[in-house]
């Protein structure tokens, strides 16, 4: 939270837990009084939602393994906050890792329309990106974002999962920047 | 089992409908037949011990189609293979269904990719590509297209 515009910078590691909460209530109350709440809550949410990025639970092709290898022990992605969950309405990031077919297409759209705004999505690797080696194919979508919109494209047949963190962590940029 | 023995059982019992029984590599036999009596040449087949059918398939050979089965006896371990022509431009076969469950999907699939339809299909729908696609892309008159050429309904509410 430090040196972010509008938002109070608390000693944190000098409070007790017990003295947190009324502490941060008191500093937030102040800066609501004298910025107004409409000016305040953008911050504060884009600062919480983008530290805990919760991408859908899913694998479509190849690029699925380079995904478990990113939150496996050696990246180990959640210590940005990044939780897989299993069901669409506990995630507000979906990764498309992988070739989508047109056979798959509604139920992706189905499970983009399930998950609660604010949301994001991912292409990860060729395939989603504009349908990579099988853009010619008679059942490939070329590209998803012909489906759903998508805010960060990630390159590559495999995408390695550094390629996969630093495409989170440029999503996080924009959703820092974020203002409406 | 020897292609000959094929011959023996099922001679007599299917006539005119069996048009040969020839050599196959690691099979007991490719046995040929005509596509009217293709229900007979099933069950006639299923009767001899050949109870699992792993594979129904189709082949665009431009003049003509092939549909061909490949059917398992857990007795003789052994597989047999059976083929059929059918015209281009009346591309039809009784469903091997009543005889053999598992010819369900693989019936869909050879439907959709190779354009051969199969009568008395309990649920003849799409498998691989979506509802209302056009396309049989395992037919050779099939060209790649440019992906927007290929784009259809996607969704189905
Ligand atoms: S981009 Fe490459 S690795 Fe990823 S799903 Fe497509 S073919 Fe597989």
């Amino acid at each position: 939270m430090a040196g972010q515009p509008g938002v109070p910078f608390l000693e944190i590691e000098a409070l007790r837990t017990r003295e947190f909460i009324p502490a941060a209530k008191e500093a937030l109350g102040d800066l609501i009084a004298e910025k107004g709440q409409a000016k305040l809550i953008r911050p504060v949410f884009n600062w919480a939602g983008r530290n805990s990025l919760f991408p859908l639970h899913w694998g479509l092709a190849c690029c699925a393994i380079e995904f478990a290898a990113a939150f496996g022990a050696r990246w180990d992605a959640e210590r940005f906050g990044i939780v897989p969950r299993s069901t669409p309405r506990q995630c507000d990031l979906m990764i498309v890792n992988g070739t989508v077919t047109w056979k798959v297409a509604h139920k992706l759209i189905t499970l983009y329309e399930q998950m609660p705004e604010p949301k994001w999505v991912i292409a990860m690797g060729n395939c989603a990106t504009g349908g990579g080696p099988f853009r010619t194919a008679y059942s490939v979508v070329p590209g998803v974002d012909k489906l759903v919109p998508v805010d960060v494209y990630i390159a590559g047949c495999p995408p390695r999962p550094e390629a996969l963190l630093d495409g989170i962590l440029r999503l996080e940029q924009l959703i820092r920047e974020r203002k409406e | 089992m020897q292609p000959e023995d094929l011959e023996r059982a099922l001679g007599p019992a299917l006539g005119p409908t069996l048009v040969g029984v020839e050599p196959f590599v690691g099979f007991a036999g490719r046995l040929r037949f005509r596509r009217e009596g293709a229900l007979d040449v099933f069950r006639a087949v299923h009767g001899l011990g050949f109870a699992h059918l792993s594979l129904v398939g189709g082949i665009d050979w431009v003049d003509h189609r092939e549909v061909f089965y490949v059917a398992w006896s857990d007795d003789a371990r052994q597989y047999v293979l059976l083929s059929t022509e059918v015209p281009a431009n009346d591309a039809h076969l009784e469903s091997a269904t009543p005889v053999w469950p598992s010819a369900d999907w693989h019936e869909r699939e050879t439907w959709e990719l190779v354009d051969i339809s199969f009568d008395h299909h309990p649920d003849l729908r799409h498998l691989l590509t979506p509802d209302g696609y056009a396309f049989h892309p395992l037919l050779r008159s099939f060209k790649l297209h440019e992906p927007e050429e290929l784009e259809v309904k996607t969704r189905h509410v």
